[in-house]
C-alpha cells in the first residue's frame, strides 16, 4: 500500500450483477467483499423460471455463478448485512457494515437443513412471493449460497427445537447484530430494484382477488421449485386457467403515480411468461397481453416477439386497463379496458398478471446518505449519458437496474463495466490482497482399479418429474466398477459439493460421474470439486440426462428412464478408462488489440491503458470517432462532439496506446494470451502485433433506405441526415413527417434497430425547440422508448407532436405528386386514410451491421447473429464473451445501442479482457493431443492436418516424430483420428474411451430389444 | 351410541396415586385404566379412545402442588387445552373430556365423580357426527396431535410462557394460546386433508367442499403439504388437478 | 424374430461435437423441442475426431443408424476447419458400407449450430421416420440367425 491504496473492492448487492462485478474483480487480482441484506445471494433472477429470449432456465444458468461467488477464494460474502457509512476517498475508503445477526454461526452450520423440518413456527415465504409458508428457521432456497441457514426473529419463538437437533451446534441465540470496519479502494453499486407495490394500483385490485397475481409471483408459480410445482393454478381455487390476461405497465409509464418511465424489461418478461404458462399447461390456454407498446427493443428480441403471435398463438391487445373487478361467485376477472377503437370493452378472465415495473431498491435513501451518492428524482442512482457507471462521488461505481430499469444481459455487462472502473483505480495494487487457492496434493491413482462414484441429479423435477432417478441409482449400481451411488435434489449445489468431496473419501472414489444437465455449463463446477477432494479434475465424467433426456421427453418417462440408463451406462464405460490429465500453462501477453475506433472501442482501449495493459487500436477510416461523429446532440442534453473531442484526445496522448488510422487487422493467430497479428497500415505497410486479448468494436452502419422514395426525392431525409442538417442550421422545414422502422421489423430484417425512436424523438424536440409550431408527426409501429428515455416521449406528446401508430399490413405510402411531397397513411382512431404534405419525409433508418462483420468473424472464428452481428457466448449472462477464450466485443457489433450502452459495454469488454491480461501465466484446459514417440512413424498427416500449426516435428535419437506444442493445441482431435499407427491421442477423448462408450451404449439396447 | 338404550361408555384414565380408596366402586359404564402419570398421558391416546366409541373420557390426576412426578398435573392441563381445541375442531363436544385433579385425601369418592360425568355426557347425548365423518374427523385429531409440531410446543409451553425462552423472554399466555389455535387449527385440517386424499385422489374444489373452508385456503395448505412431502399430484382432470396423499414418515 | 416393421423402435448412436451440434441438441433441451427418445449421444470436441471406426463399431453392435453432427460449413467449426474432414471421412466410409450390407442412409452427416435446436430435433424425428422404413441394422439381423 505505498500509494495509500487499498487493493480490495466493496460490492453492494447480491444480485446478478454485484456477483459479476465480483467475479470479475476477484478473477483478475482484487480482494472483493460482496454485501447482500439478504441472507444469501442471487437476488431477484434466483426467483425467475425462465429467461428471455432463450427460454433458459434462470436458476440453471444463475446457479454455478452463485457457487463460483460462493466458493471464489477472492470474495468474501457478507450477507444479511447493510452498509452503514463510507468515509475516505476514491483508492483508500472505509466501510462500516452491519452485520445483522443470523442467531446461526455461518462457521458450524452445513445446511443440512434439519432445523427447518423440526421448526414448529411457519412463516412466510418471501422468496416464494407468500404464496407458501416456510418455517422460521430458513434458507430462502434450496440452492441457496452461502447454504446457511437463519432464524426469522420476528416469528421464532425461542422453543429451543433447532438448538436441540443442530448436530453442529450452529444455532447461537444469543448472536447479536455487529459492526465491520473494512478498507476497500473501490465501491460498486448493485442493490438492484424493488418490484412496484401493486396494491398501489388498487382499481386492478391485487390483494382483494386471489386470481390477480404480480408478474414476479407467476414466475414463482411457472417454477418447477415454485409452490404449485410448477403447474399454473388460480390461487383462488387452485383450478388450471383457461384464459390469462397479462396487464402491462403497472407501475411504470404512469403519471398518476408519478413513474414516469418505462420499465423496460416488463414486456419481453411477459411475452416470455405468456410463453413457457402455454408450454407448462398440459390442456389449451389462452394468453392476452393488455399492451401500450411492446418493447422488443433487445438483441433477437422481436424475433421472439413474433413467435410468440405467430408460434404460440398469443393474442397482443393494444391497450390501457382502467380497471379489473371479480366475479366473487367463480374468483374470474373482468378487464375493463378500452380497445383501439376507443370502444369500452370487457373480457371475463380465469386469472391477471399484472406486469409490476421496477423501483428504486427499498431503504435506498438511507444507502444514498450512507454512501454520499446522489439520486435522481425517481430515486434510482444519477449517472450521466458518457459516465453510465459513475455515481456523484469518485470511486463509487454502479450497475444494473440501481442506475435505470433494466434487463439482465444488460445489467451483466455494466456490472462487469463498473468492475474495469474500480480496476483502474487501484491497479497498482492488483494481486496485493488475493489468496492463492490452494489444492490438496493430487492422489496418484495410477495403481488402483477404477471407483467409480455416480451422482445423479433430479435438479427439482427437471429431471426427476419424468426420470426414474431413483430407478437410475440402483440401476448405475449394478454397473462394474460403481462403488457408490446417490441421487440429489440438485446435484450442482453448495452442499451436493460437500457430500461428493465427502463420498471421494468415505468410499476411496478415483472416478466421479454425474448425470444431470449439460457438461457445457456444469463440468468445470464438478472438475473444480472433485480436484478439491485430491482427484485429478480430469477423472470425472458426465451425463446429460436433462437438455438431451428429460427435457426432450417430456411425455416418455419409460423411455427416459431407459435413456438416461444408457447414457449413465456409457459414461460409466468412459470413466472406467479416464487417465489424470495436466493443465498445460501458458505466459500472457499483457496487451490487447482492439479492433474500432469509435467510441466503443476508444472506451475500451482507455480502460485497458488505464490500468496499465498496453493496446492496439485499429481504425478503419482516417480518424477516429465511428458513429458518434455523426451525434450533434443527445435527448439528455450532454454535448456528443464535446465528449468525442475529449475521448480521442485522451486516447491519442496515452503512451500506452497506439492508434492505427486507415488501417486493416488482416490477419489474427495465435490464442489467448498469445495472439499474433497483422495490421495493414495506411500506407499499405503491414506490421505484426502481439497481443493477449481482442476486442471487436466494429460498430454499425445506418440503412441506406430503399423504400419512401429515398434516394429519389431529396425531401426524404434518414434522422441522420436530418440531424446534421439540424445541427448545421440548415433546417426550415414547418411540416415534417417522420417514419419508423425503415429496414427494421421486416421479413428481411426481423429485428428491431433499437435507437430509432430515441433518434426521432430527439429531432422531434429539437425541431419543436427551434419552431414551437412546426408540425412534426411520427408515423411508429410502437415507440420503444425504454427506461428514463419515456420521458421525451410524453414531452414530445405534450410539445404538440403527433403520434400516429401503423401496421404491417398498412404501411404509410411516400409519393411525389406534381413536385409536392405526400404521405398517406391510415389513421386507426379516427379509422380514416389521412394525407399530408409535409416539407420533408424524414425515415428512422435502422442500424445495421457493419458489413466487414463477416470478415472479421471468419477471421476470428467467432459466431455472427442470422442478423449479421456479432453473437456473444451467451445472450443473457455473457454479453460481452465470445465462446473464443481471448477475444470479446463491445458496443454496436453486438447489437445497436445508445451511446451509454456502448460505452458500459465497452467498459465491461474491458475488465472481461483484465481478468486476462492481469496473470502472467494463464492455466489451459488440459485436453490436448498427446503422441507416443515409439509408434510415431513420423510420417507428418497430423503436421499438416492440424489447423493451430501446433505440431510440430522433431529428430529424436535418429528419428522423426511429432511432438505438440501443448499451448496451441485446442484439443479438436482431427490429429489422432488420422494417424495411421495411432500413436497421437487426444487426452480425454482417446479412441478406446468412446469405443467403450459406444459399446456401452450398444450392449444394453439389445437386451432391451428382446 | 344411542342416548336411550344404554348409558354413556366412558374411560377413565387415573393416576395410579390418586383415589387410594381402599374398596374403589366403579360405575358399570366406566372402565377405569390405571396410569404412573396423567402428565405422562400420549394425547393421541386420548382420541384413540374416543375413535373406539366411547362417548367420554376422564382423566383423573393429582392436584398440585401434590403430584408425584412434579408436575405431570400441570402438563396435563395443558394436554387437555390443546385437546379440547382439537375436539371442537372435529366437532365434537369439548366437555366429553374432563381433566379432574384430585387431592391425595379427597373427601368425595371417586364414584361420585364418575357419576357425575356420566350425567354430563348422558345430557350430552350423541355425537352429531356421522359414523364415517367421525372417524374422519377423530382420525385427523389423533394424527395432528401425533404430530411433531404440536408434541413441541405442547412440551415448551411451560418454559416458554412461565420462564422464558431461547432470547430470555416470557412469551404472554395469550399469544402463545393463539400460536397454539394456529398450529392445531393447521394441523388438523393438513391431516383431514391427508385421510381424505389417502381414500382418493381428490381436487381443491372437493376438499374444499368437505372441509367447508375456502379453495383458496386449502390449496396454501397443500403447498404446505406438498413442501413435507404430505402429498402429490395424482394427476389432472381436465382443469382440476387431484391430488393423493403420500405415506408419513 | 417379433420385431416387426411396426413395432420396430429404431436405435441411433450420435456423435455430436461440443461446440455446434450438442449445445444445439442443448437448445432443442431448454427449448423443450421434443424428439424421439430412440438417439443417444457421444459428446466429442469437434467432428473432425469422429473416427470411421467409431461409426463401424456402432453399427457392428447392432446401432440402426448413426448420426454424425457438426458445426455448419465453411467457417463455423470451433476448430477451423475439422467439418470439413468430418465430411470427408464420412463421404468415404458411406461408399464402402454398402460392401458391408449396410444401407449407406443409416449414417447420416448434418450440420446443427448452437442456435438451432429445432433442427436438432427435426433431424432427429426425421431419421428415426427413415430408419423406421429401412427397417433394423442387417447386421444384428445376421446375427440373430
Amino acid at each position: 500500500m505505498a500509494n495509500g491504496k487499498v487493493g480490495a473492492v466493496l460490492v453492494v448487492g447480491g444480485g446478478v450483477a454485484g456477483i459479476q462485478a465480483a467475479l470479475d474483480l476477484a478473477d483478475s487480482g482484487f480482494k472483493v467483499y460482496m454485501v447482500d441484506e439478504s441472507p444469501s445471494i442471487g437476488g431477484v433472477m434466483a426467483q425467475l423460471d425462465k429467461t428471455f429470449p432463450t427460454n433458459d432456465c434462470s436458476m440453471c444458468i444463475l446457479a454455478p455463478k452463485l457457487v463460483a461467488a460462493g466458493r471464489h477464494p477472492n470474495i468474501s460474502l457478507i450477507t444479511n448485512s447493510e452498509v452503514l457509512g463510507l468515509s475516505g476517498e476514491a483508492g483508500n475508503f472505509e466501510v462500516k457494515i452491519r452485520k445483522r445477526s443470523r442467531y446461526i454461526n455461518e462457521e458450524k452450520c452445513n445446511g443440512c437443513g434439519l432445523c427447518a423440518q423440526k421448526c414448529p413456527v411457519e412463516a412466510i415465504d418471501t422468496y416464494n412471493k407468500g404464496l407458501t409458508d416456510r418455517s422460521a428457521v430458513y434458507v430462502e432456497f434450496p440452492q441457496a449460497v452461502p447454504l446457511r441457514y437463519k432464524i426469522d426473529r420476528e416469528k421464532c419463538i425461542g422453543c429451543k427445537t433447532c438448538q436441540e437437533v443442530c448436530k453442529a451446534n450452529a444455532v447461537e441465540y444469543d448472536q447479536k447484530d455487529s459492526e465491520i470496519t473494512l478498507k476497500v479502494g473501490a465501491v460498486i453499486l448493485a442493490p438492484g430494484f424493488e418490484p412496484f407495490d401493486a396494491r398501489l394500483k388498487s382499481e386492478y385490485g391485487y390483494g382483494r382477488y386471489a386470481n390477480v397475481v404480480t408478474s414476479i409471483e407467476f414466475e414463482r408459480i411457472l417454477s418447477a421449485s415454485g409452490p404449485y410445482g410448477g403447474i399454473v393454478l388460480r390461487p383462488s381455487d387452485g383450478e388450471i386457467p383457461r384464459k390469462i390476461a397479462f396487464v402491462q405497465c403497472v407501475g411504470s409509464r404512469d403519471a398518476q403515480l408519478g413513474n414516469l418511465y418505462c420499465s423496460a424489461a416488463c414486456c419481453m418478461y411477459s411475452i416470455k411468461e405468456a410463453i413457457i404458462a402455454k408450454e407448462h399447461v398440459p390442456t389449451k390456454l389462452d394468453c392476452t397481453i393488455f399492451y401500450m407498446d411492446i418493447r422488443a427493443y433487445g438483441k433477437e428480441f422481436d424475433a421472439y416477439y413474433k413467435r410468440a403471435q405467430e408460434e404460440y398463438g398469443i393474442r397482443f391487445v393494444r391497450s390501457r386497463v382502467a380497471s379489473i373487478t371479480e366475479d366473487p361467485a367463480t374468483g374470474n376477472l373482468f378487464v375493463h379496458y378500452v380497445g383501439e377503437d376507443e370502444t369500452p370493452r370487457v373480457e371475463e378472465f380465469d386469472m391477471v398478471v399484472l406486469s409490476t415495473g421496477m423501483q428504486p431498491p427499498k431503504n435506498v435513501e438511507k444507502l444514498a446518505k450512507a454512501l454520499g451518492i446522489k439520486l435522481n428524482k425517481y430515486k434510482f442512482c444519477e449517472t450521466g449519458a458518457f459516465t453510465p457507471l459513475e455515481t456523484s462521488k469518485p470511486g463509487v461505481f454502479v450497475c444494473g437496474a440501481f442506475s435505470s430499469p433494466k434487463d439482465i444481459p444488460e445489467s451483466v455487462a455494466q456490472a462487469s463495466g463498473a468492475a474495469a472502473k474500480a480496476m483502474a483505480i487501484i491497479a497498482p495494487e492488483r494481486g496485493k490482497l488475493v489468496a492463492v487457492k490452494e489444492y490438496p496434493p493430487e492422489r496418484d491413482v495410477s495403481q488402483e482399479e477404477p471407483r467409480i462414484g455416480v451422482f445423479i441429479c433430479h435438479c427439482g423435477i427437471n429431471i426427476g418429474g419424468i426420470v426414474r432417478v431413483p430407478e437410475v441409482v440402483e440401476y448405475a449400481k449394478t454397473l462394474p466398477n460403481v462403488v457408490y451411488a446417490e441421487d440429489n435434489l440438485y446435484t450442482c449445489s453448495d452442499d451436493t459439493q460437500k457430500r461428493i468431496r465427502e463420498k471421494i473419501k468415505e468410499y476411496n472414489l478415483n472416478r466421479v460421474v454425474v448425470a444431470s444437465c449439460t457438461p457445457r455449463t456444469h463440468e468445470p463446477l464438478f472438475r473444480e470439486t472433485v480436484r478439491e477432494a485430491g482427484l485429478n479434475p480430469y477423472l470425472f465424467e458426465m451425463a446429460n440426462i436433462r437438455d438431451q433426456c428429460s427435457w426432450v421427453h417430456m411425455h416418455e418417462p419409460d423411455a427416459a428412464t431407459e435413456k438416461a440408463k444408457d447414457l449413465v451406462r456409457s459414461v460409466v464405460a468412459k470413466a472406467r478408462l479416464l487417465k489424470p490429465l495436466k493443465n498445460p500453462t501458458v505466459n500472457v501477453t499483457p496487451a490487447a488489440l482492439v479492433i474500432g475506433g469509435g467510441v466503443a472501442g476508444m472506451t475500451a482501449a482507455l480502460e485497458l491503458a488505464n490500468q496499465g495493459f498496453e493496446v492496439h487500436l485499429v481504425e478503419r477510416e482516417k480518424e477516429l470517432g465511428g458513429h458518434l461523429r455523426k451525434i450533434y446532440y443527445l435527448l439528455e442534453g450532454e454535448d456528443p462532439q464535446d465528449h468525442l473531442q475529449k475521448l480521442v484526445k485522451a486516447v491519442m496522448e496515452n503512451r500506452l496506446i497506439h492508434v492505427y488510422l486507415g488501417a486493416e487487422v488482416v490477419e489474427v493467430s495465435g490464442f489467448v494470451g498469445n495472439f499474433k497479428s497483422k495490421i495493414r497500415l495506411n500506407n499499405g505497410e503491414e506490421k505484426q502485433v502481439e497481443h493477449g486479448v481482442v476486442i471487436v468494436a466494429t460498430g454499425a452502419v445506418e440503412y441506406k433506405p430503399k423504400e419512401y422514395l429515398y434516394g429519389v426525392d431529396p425531401r426524404v431525409l434518414t434522422q441522420h441526415e436530418l440531424e446534421e442538417k439540424i445541427a448545421k442550421g440548415r433546417f426550415n422545414a414547418r411540416k415534417v413527417v417522420m417514419i419508423q422502422c425503415v429496414g427494421a421489423r421486416n421479413e428481411e430484417r426481423p429485428n428491431c434497430a433499437r435507437i430509432c425512436c430515441g433518434q426521432a424523438i430527439k429531432n422531434a424536440l429539437k425541431i419543436k425547440e427551434l419552431d414551437p409550431d412546426a408540425e412534426v408527426y411520427i408515423l411508429y409501429k410502437d415507440v420503444r422508448s425504454y427506461g428514463f428515455k419515456e420521458e421525451y416521449y410524453r414531452e414530445a406528446a405534450n410539445k404538440g407532436v403527433i403520434f400516429i401508430n401503423y401496421s404491417d399490413d398498412r404501411k404509410p405510402k411516400v409519393s411525389n405528386e406534381g413536385g409536392k411531397l405526400k404521405v398517406s397513411f391510415y389513421e386507426p382512431v379516427l379509422k380514416q386514410e389521412i394525407q399530408i404534405q409535409p416539407d420533408i419525409v424524414v425515415l428512422s433508418a435502422a442500424t445495421i451491421p457493419n458489413p466487414d462483420n463477416k470478415r472479421i468473424a471468419e477471421m476470428l472464428k467467432v459466431p455472427l447473429t442470422k442478423d449479421g452481428f456479432f453473437l456473444e457466448a451467451h445472450m443473457k449472462l455473457r454479453p460481452v464473451d465470445f465462446q473464443t477464450d481471448g477475444v470479446f466485443l463491445c458496443g454496436m457489433a453486438h447489437s445497436p445501442k445508445y451511446i451509454d450502452e456502448s460505452i458500459a459495454q465497452a467498459c465491461a469488454a474491458a475488465a472481461r479482457a483484465a481478468t486476462i491480461l492481469s496473470k502472467k501465466v494463464l492455466e489451459m484446459e488440459g485436453i490436448v493431443a498427446k503422441v507416443d514417440e515409439d509408434l510415431c512413424s513420423g510420417c507428418k498427416i497430423c503436421e499438416s492436418l492440424c489447423p493451430y500449426g501446433a505440431i510440430e516435428m522433431l529428430e529424436k535419437e535418429g528419428k522423426t516424430v511429432a511432438h505438440v506444442i501443448e499451448a496451441l493445441c485446442k484439443g479438436c482431435g482431427v490429429c489422432g483420428t488420422a494417424c495411421p499407427t495411432k500413436a497421437i491421442v487426444l487426452g480425454h477423448f482417446t479412441t478406446e474411451e468412446i469405443l467403450a462408450q459406444v459399446r456401452a451404449i450398444m450392449r444394453e439396447m439389445e437386451v432391451a430389444a428382446k | 351410541m344411542s342416548q336411550d338404550s344404554h348409558p354413556p361408555r366412558i374411560v377413565c384414565f387415573m393416576c395410579n396415586w390418586a383415589f387410594c380408596e381402599e374398596e374403589m366402586r366403579i360405575p358399570y359404564n366406566v372402565d377405569v385404566i390405571r396410569v404412573m402419570c396423567i402428565g405422562r398421558m400420549d394425547p393421541a391416546l386420548v382420541l384413540e379412545t374416543f375413535i373406539k366409541g366411547f362417548e367420554g373420557v376422564m382423566l383423573v390426576g393429582c392436584k398440585p402442588p401434590d403430584c408425584h412426578f412434579v408436575d405431570g398435573n400441570l402438563h396435563a392441563e395443558r394436554a387437555v387445552k390443546m385437546l379440547k381445541k382439537l375436539l371442537a375442531l372435529a366437532g365434537l363436544e369439548p366437555e366429553r373430556l374432563k381433566l379432574l385433579l384430585v387431592a391425595p385425601l379427597e373427601e368425595r369418592a371417586f364414584s361420585h365423580y364418575a357419576k357425575e360425568f356420566s350425567e354430563e355426557i348422558w345430557r350430552l347425548g350423541n355425537s352429531p357426527l356421522k359414523k364415517d365423518e367421525f372417524i374422519a374427523n377423530l382420525t385427523a385429531a389423533k394424527e395432528a396431535a401425533s404430530a411433531f409440531r404440536l408434541r413441541v410446543l405442547l412440551g415448551r409451553e411451560e418454559e416458554l410462557t412461565e420462564f422464558m425462552n431461547a432470547y430470555g423472554e416470557k412469551i404472554p399466555e395469550e399469544e402463545f394460546d393463539a400460536l397454539l389455535d394456529d398450529v392445531v387449527k393447521a394441523e388438523y385440517i393438513r391431516y383431514k386433508i391427508h385421510y381424505l386424499t389417502r381414500i382418493k385422489p381428490r381436487s381443491v374444489k372437493e376438499l374444499a367442499q368437505i372441509l367447508g373452508l375456502k379453495p383458496f385456503a386449502v390449496l396454501r395448505h397443500i403447498t404446505n403439504m406438498r413442501r413435507k412431502g404430505m402429498i402429490a399430484l395424482d394427476r389432472v382432470e381436465g382443469y382440476t388437478p387431484l391430488y393423493k396423499a403420500l405415506e408419513v414418515r | 424374430m417379433s420385431e416387426t416393421q411396426k413395432d420396430f423402435e429404431p436405435k441411433i448412436v450420435g456423435f455430436l461435437c461440443n461446440w455446434c451440434a450438442y449445445a444445439g441438441a442443448d437448445l432443442a433441451g431448454v427449448s423443450r423441442i421434443q424428439y424421439p427418445p430412440n438417439i443417444r449421444v457421444i459428446r466429442v470436441m469437434c467432428s473432425g475426431r469422429i473416427d470411421p471406426a467409431f461409426i463401424l463399431e456402432a453399427l457392428k453392435n447392432g446401432a440402426d443408424g448413426v448420426l454424425v453432427a457438426g458445426c455448419h460449413l465453411p467457417s463455423d467449426c470451433h476448430y477451423l476447419s475439422g467439418n470439413f474432414k468430418a465430411l470427408r471421412r464420412v463421404m468415404l466410409l458411406k461408399k464402402v458400407l454398402k460392401d458391408f450390407g449396410i444401407e449407406p442412409e443409416r449414417v447420416r452427416l448434418e450440420w446443427v449450430s448452437a442456435s438451432e435446436g429445432d433442427k436438432f430435433a427435426a433431424v432427429v424425428r426425421d431419421m428415426v421416420e427413415q430408419i423406421k422404413k429401412l427397417g433394423p441394422n442387417p447386421l444384428k439381423m445376421e446375427a440373430k440367425k
